[in-house]
C-alpha cells in the first residue's frame, strides 16, 4: 500500500481490520484468494483461467457503477436509482434504434441520458437539500417507469452483429474488451480520489460538508459532479450490457443498485461517510461476484444470489460500525 | 427584533396570542390539510372528466385498492416520524402472504393463517429494528437488505408455483359489512387505535420528539433506541395484517406480488404530507395519502393510460412532494 | 442582594467531591470541590476552556468523573446518563435552545415526564395545559402553549425550558450562559424568574462570562481556572477587577501582545449592506493594518456579517468595496480570489475536517497551489504544512496525525494557519479565542497583531470585552441586526461598550 499513516486514517483502508497490522484491502485480498481455491476444490472443474476471466463478463458492469458509488458513499450519499437508470439507458439505446437512429448515435445518447439521470439527482439533492435517499428513491420509480412506459414491456434485440463488440469481444480470445475498460476505470477512479484535491474535498463533504464549504470547497458542485459520474458509470454499463445480452429491456438492472452498495461497504466504506478506498470496492466486487459465479457453477439456483447479497449488505454494514467495539 | 415578531408569541399582546390560537388550532395547520384539499379537488375533476369515476362502485374500488396500502403506512408512518425508513415492506408482505396462503390451503380458515402472519411479520419487524437501532445499521441499508433477502427466499421457495386461496379464507378481501368491505372497517379501526396510541401515549409523543429533535431526545433521556424499535415492530405487524386482505383480495400468489408495494406506501405518506426528515407529520396522513394514490391511479385506469405508466406517476409524486418540502422548509420558514 | 435567605433553613443538596475528568491527555478539570445549598444561586466563572462546563457536565451525569464523586443528599451517587442526573432532580438548561421544533409548548413541557391521566388512561389534555400554563404564568410569560416551540424567541424558549425543569420538580437548575443571546429586557426578566426560583428553595448554578451579572443575581462566585478551583466565596466579598485577576491568573498586559502598527488605504468599504432579517444597513471601512473589533450579544447579526462578506450567504442590501471597487462575491472561492480570509465561530463544526491530519487540514483551502500537473505534489504539501505548523506554532501531535487529537488551542491555531495560508490581504476572525486555554490565547494574539504589523486587515468578532479593549483600533457595536456605535481605541471603556451592545444608555453624551 501506498498510503501513508494519516491518509490511512481518514479514508478507512486501516480502519476498522481485525487482523492487526495489515490494511484492510489486503485482508480482504487474502480472503478473495482462500475463496478461489476454496471454490476450486470444493467444486471440480470450477478452477481455469479462462473460465476466471470469462466470468468477469457478469460482473464488469456492476463494477462500473460500483467505482462510482464508492465516491458517492464516501460524500455520505447513497443512489438507490443506478438499476432503474441502467434500464433507461438500455431502453433508450434500444428504443431510439428503433426508431430510426443509427445504432452509434442512440449509443451515445444512451450515455447522455445516463449522465443527465446522474446530474438529475445531484441537482435535486443539492438544490432542495433533500437526502439523496429519497430522491433516489423517487427518481428510482421516475426512470424505471420511463423505461417501462417507453418499451411497453418490449425488448429491441435485432441489433447488427457489430454492436456485439462492447459486451462479447474479447482481446487474445482470453480477456473480456469490457474488463480492460473496468480497469483502465479502476485506475482512473483510483488517481481521482488519492490524487488529486477533487478526490480530497470528496472525503471531507463526507466527514464535514459545512466545514468544507467554510473551507472554499464548492461542495454542491462537487457532489453535483460525483452523482454525474455516476451517470456515466451506469451509462457504460448500460451500453456493455445492452451489448452483451443483445437486447433492451425494461426490466434490466433489477437490484443493481443493491449489489453496488454491498459491494462497496463490503470494501470498507462506512455508509455514513468519509471513508472508502477504490481497492477496498475492487477486492468486495471480486470477493461477492466469484461467490455469485461459484454458486451458480455449483448449481445453485440463482434467486438465492438476491438473499445472499442482501444478507452480505447488511453484515458488512453491521461489522464496519460495530467492529471497533468488538476489539475492545 | 426578527425572531419573534408576527408570530403573535409577543407576551404583550392578547390580540396576536387569539390569532394565533385560532390559526394553530384550526385543520388548516395540520400537516395532512394540502393533500386533503388536493384530494377533494382531484375528486371533484375526475368526476365532471372522467367516465365511470363518479359511482359507488368505483369509489368502493378505490377504498379497496388504497387499504392495504394505508394500513402497512400507518406504520410505516411512524416510523418515517422517527426519521428512520422502511422500504422491506413489499417484500415482506410477499413473505407473509405466501405463508398465509399455504396455512389457509392446509387447514383452512382465516384466524390460524392470520396470527401466523402477524407472528411472522412481527419477527421480521423486530429484526429489522434491532439492527437498525441497537446495532447501528442505517434503517435504509437494513431494511433495502431485508427487501432483496425475502424477495429472494420467496422467488426460491414459492418459485413458478401459483397458490390458489379458497374463498372461505378471504374474510379479509371479500366480506363486508352493509356493503363496506371489512378491510375498510378494519382501516377505520387501525386508524382510530393508531391515533389514540399517538395521543395518548409516551411512546406516541416520542416518536415525534425523536424525529424532531434526536441529540434533544437524548438530553433529556428519551427511549431513542426503543421508540424506533416499537415503530419497526409495527410497520412488520402491519404487513401480516395487510397480507390477509391483499390474498383475500386477489386470491392468488405469484413469487413476483408486492413488487414495488414499498414505493406505493412511502408515496403514500408523504404525499399525506409526513416529513421525511422526521417530527412533522399526521397519523392520518397516510390514509389521505392512499387515497390519493388510489384515486389517481384508478382515473388512470379509466383514461385508459397504460398501467406501465404506474411507476412513472409514483416517481413523480415521491418527488413532487418531497421537493415541496424542501421548497416548504427552505422558503416559506426561512424567517423563524 | 435583595433576598437574604435564612441561613438555618439552608441545607446541603448536592456536592463535587474532589472531582476530576480527563479525555485523552488532556486534564479538563481536576480536584473540584463545590457544594450547592438549597435556595441559592452559586456562578461559575472563567475563562473559554477554563473547565465550566465540564464541571457542570460531571453534575448532572453527562460525564462521569475520571476521579472523584457526585454527592446527592448526602449519599454518594453514580449517575449513568442525564435521565439519571434528571430523576434525582438536576437539571441542565443549555445555552443553545433544545427544543423540539414541530411540537407545541405544552408538549415540549411535558416531554419525557408522567404525564398526568384520565379514564380509560388518557391523557389530561386539559390538566397538562393548565399546569404549563400555571408554570409559564409563574414565569411572567403568556403565550398560547398551544404555539409549536419553533415559533419562540430565543428568550421566551429559555424559559420554556425553565417551565420544563419546573415541571421536572428539578432542585438544582444548571443554567449555561443563560443570557448569551437575550436582550437587556430579557435579562431583567430572567433575573427575577432567577430569584423567584431561589425563593422556592431550588439551587441554581450559573455558568456566566459576563461579571455584572454575578454580583446582580448569585450569593456566591466560584472562578475556575485551566480546570482547577481558584476560588469560592460569597459574592459579598467579591470585586470585579478581584474576579478577573483570579480568572486571568495573570496581569492582563502579559496576555494580550500590541505592537504599535500604522494604519493605511481603506481596503474594505461596507454600505447600507443588509441580508435578509439577520441585519440591515450596516457601513464600516477597514484599512490596512486595522484591527477592526466587532462587539454585541450574541445573535446580534455579528457572525452573520462575516458570513456575508466571506460568499456564504446572501447579500440583500448595500454594497461591499474592495480596494475602492464594487464586489459581488457570493461565494467562498469569489472571497479567495478577493484575498479575503476566515477563521469561522465554530471549530469543531465549521473550522476543521476532524479526522483528516493536521497537515490535510492546514493545507486544505490552498491544495490548488500544490499542484503538479492535475495531482497534488505531497512532498511540497508537506514543506508547506511543516512551515505553517512552525509559524503559528502548533504542538502535541505530529503534521500526520489527525486534528482531533489536539487541544481546543492548537486545533484553533491549524484553523488560523489554515487560513493564514491563502495569505489573505483581510482577515474575518469570529470569536478567535473561544474555548481556548491561556497559553495558546497568547500565542493568537501575537499571531494577529504580527499579522497588522504586516499591513494586513483584520475585522475581530468577539464576546469577550477584554479581548477588544486590548487588541482593537476601533470597535463596532452590533445589537439586534444594527450597528449602533463605533469607538476609537481612546475611547474605549467596559461600560460604554458593553452598555452600547445590550441597549441601555449610561453615557450622557451619546
Amino acid at each position: 500500500m501506498t498510503e501513508n499513516r494519516s491518509e490511512k486514517a481518514w479514508t478507512g483502508a486501516s480502519w476498522g481490520n481485525p487482523f492487526g497490522k495489515l490494511g484492510r484491502t489486503t485482508v480482504l485480498a487474502i480472503i478473495f484468494i482462500f475463496q478461489i481455491i476454496l471454490t476450486s476444490v470444493l467444486v471440480p472443474g470450477y478452477f481455469s483461467v479462462w473460465g476466471l476471466l470469462d466470468a468477469t463478463r457478469a460482473f464488469v458492469e456492476v463494477g462500473f457503477i460500483s467505482l462510482a458509488m464508492t465516491l458517492i458513499i464516501i460524500t455520505g450519499g447513497i443512489d438507490l436509482s443506478v438499476g432503474a437508470l441502467l434500464a433507461l439507458v438500455s431502453v433508450t439505446i434500444g428504443f431510439s434504434y428503433q426508431a430510426g437512429l443509427p445504432l452509434g448515435a442512440a449509443s451515445l445518447l444512451g450515455v447522455i441520458v445516463g449522465v443527465a439521470g446522474g446530474t438529475l439527482n445531484g441537482l435535486v439533492t443539492t438544490y432542495f437539500r433533500l437526502h439523496p435517499l429519497v430522491v433516489t428513491l423517487g427518481t428510482f420509480a421516475l426512470f424505471r417507469g420511463i423505461a417501462f412506459a417507453v418499451s411497453d414491456a418490449d425488448a429491441v434485440s435485432n441489433f447488427p452483429q457489430w454492436f456485439s463488440v462492447f459486451g462479447q469481444y474479447k482481446f487474445g480470445g482470453m480477456v473480456p474488451a469490457q474488463l480492460v475498460v473496468l480497469v483502465i476505470c479502476a485506475v482512473i477512479f483510483w488517481l481521482l480520489l488519492s490524487k488529486t484535491p477533487f478526490g480530497r474535498y470528496v472525503y471531507a463533504i463526507g466527514h464535514n460538508a459545512t466545514a468544507s464549504r467554510f473551507s472554499g470547497v464548492a461542495t454542491q458542485k462537487v457532489t453535483v459532479a460525483v452523482y454525474a459520474i455516476m451517470g456515466l458509470m451506469v451509462g457504460l454499463a448500460g451500453l456493455v450490457h445492452t451489448s452483451r445480452i443483445f437486447s433492451a429491456r425494461g426490466n434490466a438492472g433489477f437490484g443493481l443498485e443493491l449489489v453496488a452498495i454491498a459491494i462497496v461497504v463490503l470494501g470498507g466504506a462506512r455508509i455514513l461517510g468519509g471513508s472508502g478506498t477504490i481497492w477496498g470496492t475492487v477486492m468486495g466486487l471480486l470477493i461477492l461476484s466469484y461467490l455469485q459465479d461459484g454458486l451458480s457453477f455449483a448449481g445453485v439456483r440463482g434467486d438465492i444470489g438476491l438473499t445472499i447479497i442482501g444478507c452480505a449488505l447488511i453484515l458488512g454494514v453491521f461489522l464496519n460500525e460495530n467492529i471497533q467495539k468488538f476489539r475492545k | 427584533m426578527p425572531s419573534d415578531q408576527g408570530d403573535g408569541v409577543d407576551a404583550r399582546s392578547p390580540k396576536d396570542r387569539h390569532g394565533r390560537s385560532i390559526l394553530s388550532n384550526t385543520l388548516l395547520a395540520r400537516p395532512e390539510t394540502p393533500a386533503l384539499l388536493f384530494l377533494i379537488l382531484l375528486l371533484a375533476v375526475f368526476s365532471v372528466t372522467t367516465k365511470g369515476f363518479f359511482s359507488v362502485n368505483n369509489f368502493i374500488g378505490i377504498l379497496e385498492q388504497g387499504v392495504i396500502i394505508a394500513i402497512v403506512g400507518l406504520a410505516v408512518n411512524q416510523v418515517i416520524l422517527s426519521a428512520e425508513i422502511d422500504v422491506s415492506v413489499g417484500s415482506v408482505l410477499a413473505v407473509c402472504a405466501f405463508i398465509y396462503g399455504n396455512l389457509a390451503m392446509m387447514f383452512g380458515g382465516n384466524l390460524l393463517p392470520l396470527f401466523a402472519t402477524l407472528a411472522v411479520g412481527t419477527a421480521i419487524g423486530l429484526l429489522n429494528g434491532v439492527l437498525s437501532t441497537y446495532g447501528k445499521v442505517p434503517s435504509i441499508i437494513t431494511t433495502l437488505g431485508a427487501l432483496f433477502v425475502y424477495r429472494g427466499l420467496i422467488l426460491l421457495l414459492a418459485g413458478a408455483q401459483v397458490l390458489n386461496v379458497p374463498k372461505t379464507s378471504r374474510v379479509l378481501g371479500l366480506s363486508d359489512v352493509a356493503g363496506i368491505p371489512v378491510s375498510v372497517l378494519l382501516l377505520v379501526v387501525l386508524a382510530v387505535g393508531f391515533y389514540w396510541v399517538s395521543t395518548n401515549t409516551a411512546w406516541g409523543r416520542n416518536i415525534y420528539a425523536v424525529g424532531g429533535n434526536e441529540s434533544g431526545a437524548t438530553t433529556l433521556g428519551l427511549p431513542v433506541n426503543r421508540t424506533r424499535l416499537i415503530a419497526f415492530v409495527l410497520s412488520g405487524a402491519a404487513c401480516g395484517l395487510a397480507a390477509a386482505g391483499f390474498l383475500g383480495q386477489i386470491g392468488q400468489l405469484q413469487a413476483t406480488a408486492g413488487t414495488s408495494f414499498e414505493l406505493r406506501v412511502i408515496t403514500a405518506v408523504v404525499l399525506g404530507g409526513t416529513s421525511i426528515r422526521g417530527g412533522r407529520g399526521s397519523v392520518f396522513s397516510p390514509i389521505v395519502g392512499a387515497l390519493l394514490v388510489g384515486v389517481i391511479l384508478n382515473a388512470m385506469t379509466l383514461n385508459r393510460v397504460p398501467g406501465t405508466m404506474e411507476l412513472f406517476v409514483l416517481g413523480v409524486l415521491i418527488l413532487l412532494s418531497v421537493s415541496s418540502e424542501g421548497i416548504r422548509q427552505r422558503y416559506l420558514e426561512k424567517k423563524i | 442582594m435583595q433576598e437574604v435567605s435564612s441561613t438555618s433553613r439552608r441545607q446541603l443538596l448536592c456536592a463535587l467531591r474532589n472531582v476530576s475528568k480527563r479525555f485523552g491527555n488532556i486534564q479538563a478539570c481536576q480536584g473540584i470541590d463545590l457544594e450547592l445549598f438549597t435556595g441559592e444561586v452559586v456562578a461559575v466563572v472563567g475563562e473559554n476552556g477554563a473547565g465550566k462546563s465540564t464541571v457542570s457536565k460531571c453534575l448532572y451525569g453527562l460525564y462521569s468523573p475520571s476521579e472523584g464523586h457526585v454527592e446527592f443528599d448526602g449519599k454518594p451517587v453514580e449517575f449513568r446518563g442525564p435521565s439519571d442526573g434528571e430523576n434525582a432532580g438536576i437539571v441542565m438548561i443549555p445555552q443553545e435552545l433544545d427544543l423540539f421544533p414541530e411540537l407545541s409548548v405544552v408538549e415540549n413541557i411535558w416531554m419525557g415526564l408522567e404525564r398526568p391521566r384520565r379514564w380509560f388512561g388518557a391523557f389530561d389534555a386539559g390538566a397538562m395545559e393548565k399546569r404549563a400554563r400555571e408554570l409559564l404564568h409563574r414565569l411572567g410569560l403568556f403565550v398560547d402553549v398551544n404555539t409549536p416551540a419553533k415559533l419562540l424567541s430565543a428568550a421566551n424558549g429559555k424559559l420554556v425550558e425553565v417551565a420544563r425543569a419546573l415541571n421536572a420538580n428539578a432542585r438544582v437548575i444548571i443554567m449555561d450562559e443563560p443570557t448569551a443571546s437575550l436582550t437587556e429586557r430579557e435579562v431583567f426578566n430572567l433575573f427575577s424568574v432567577v430569584r423567584s426560583l431561589k425563593r422556592s428553595n431550588v439551587a441554581v448554578l450559573y455558568i456566566t462570562h459576563r461579571l455584572d451579572e454575578v454580583f446582580e443575581v448569585c450569593d456566591r462566585a466560584v472562578v475556575l481556572r485551566d480546570g482547577r478551583m481558584i476560588s469560592d466565596r460569597p459574592t459579598s466579598d467579591e470585586t470585579v477587577s478581584g474576579l478577573v485577576r483570579k480568572m486571568v491568573g495573570r496581569p492582563v498586559e502579559q496576555l494580550f501582545v500590541r505592537h504599535p502598527h500604522e494604519i493605511g488605504d481603506v481596503v474594505l468599504e461596507v454600505e447600507g449592506l443588509g441580508s435578509g432579517s439577520a441585519f440591515q444597513d450596516v457601513s464600516f471601512r477597514l484599512h490596512e493594518g486595522e484591527i477592526l473589533g466587532i462587539s454585541g450579544l450574541i445573535g446580534a447579526g455579528r457572525s452573520e456579517i462575516a458570513e456575508t462578506l466571506f460568499g456564504l450567504r446572501d447579500r440583500t442590501a448595500g454594497t461591499v468595496r474592495l480596494n475602492g471597487e464594487i464586489s459581488n462575491i457570493s461565494s467562498v472561492q469569489g472571497a479567495f480570489r478577493h484575498g479575503i480570509g476566515m477563521v469561522p465561530e465554530e471549530r469543531r463544526t465549521l473550522g476543521l475536517i476532524l479526522p483528516f491530519s493536521v497537515k490535510h487540514n492546514v493545507t486544505f483551502s490552498s491544495l490548488l497551489k500544490f499542484m503538479r500537473s492535475i495531482f497534488i505534489d505531497t512532498s511540497a504539501e508537506d514543506k508547506f504544512a511543516e512551515n505553517a505548523a512552525k509559524e503559528v506554532t502548533i504542538v502535541g501531535a505530529g503534521l500526520d496525525d489527525p486534528v482531533s487529537a489536539l487541544s481546543g488551542g492548537n486545533q484553533q491555531k491549524v484553523v488560523v494557519a489554515k487560513a493564514l495560508a491563502r495569505n489573505p490581504k483581510i482577515l474575518i476572525l469570529d470569536e478567535p479565542t473561544r474555548g481556548v486555554d491561556i497559553g495558546a490565547k497568547s500565542e493568537i494574539y501575537r499571531i494577529i497583531d504580527g499579522l497588522a504589523k504586516q499591513g494586513h486587515a483584520v475585522l475581530m468578532i468577539s464576546s469577550e470585552l477584554n479581548e477588544i479593549l486590548a487588541m482593537c483600533d476601533r470597535t463596532l457595536v452590533m445589537r439586534e441586526g444594527r450597528l449602533v456605535r463605533s469607538f476609537d481605541r481612546k475611547d474605549f471603556s467596559p461600560d460604554v461598550i458593553g452598555s452600547a451592545a445590550a441597549g441601555v444608555t449610561v453615557d450622557s453624551h451619546a
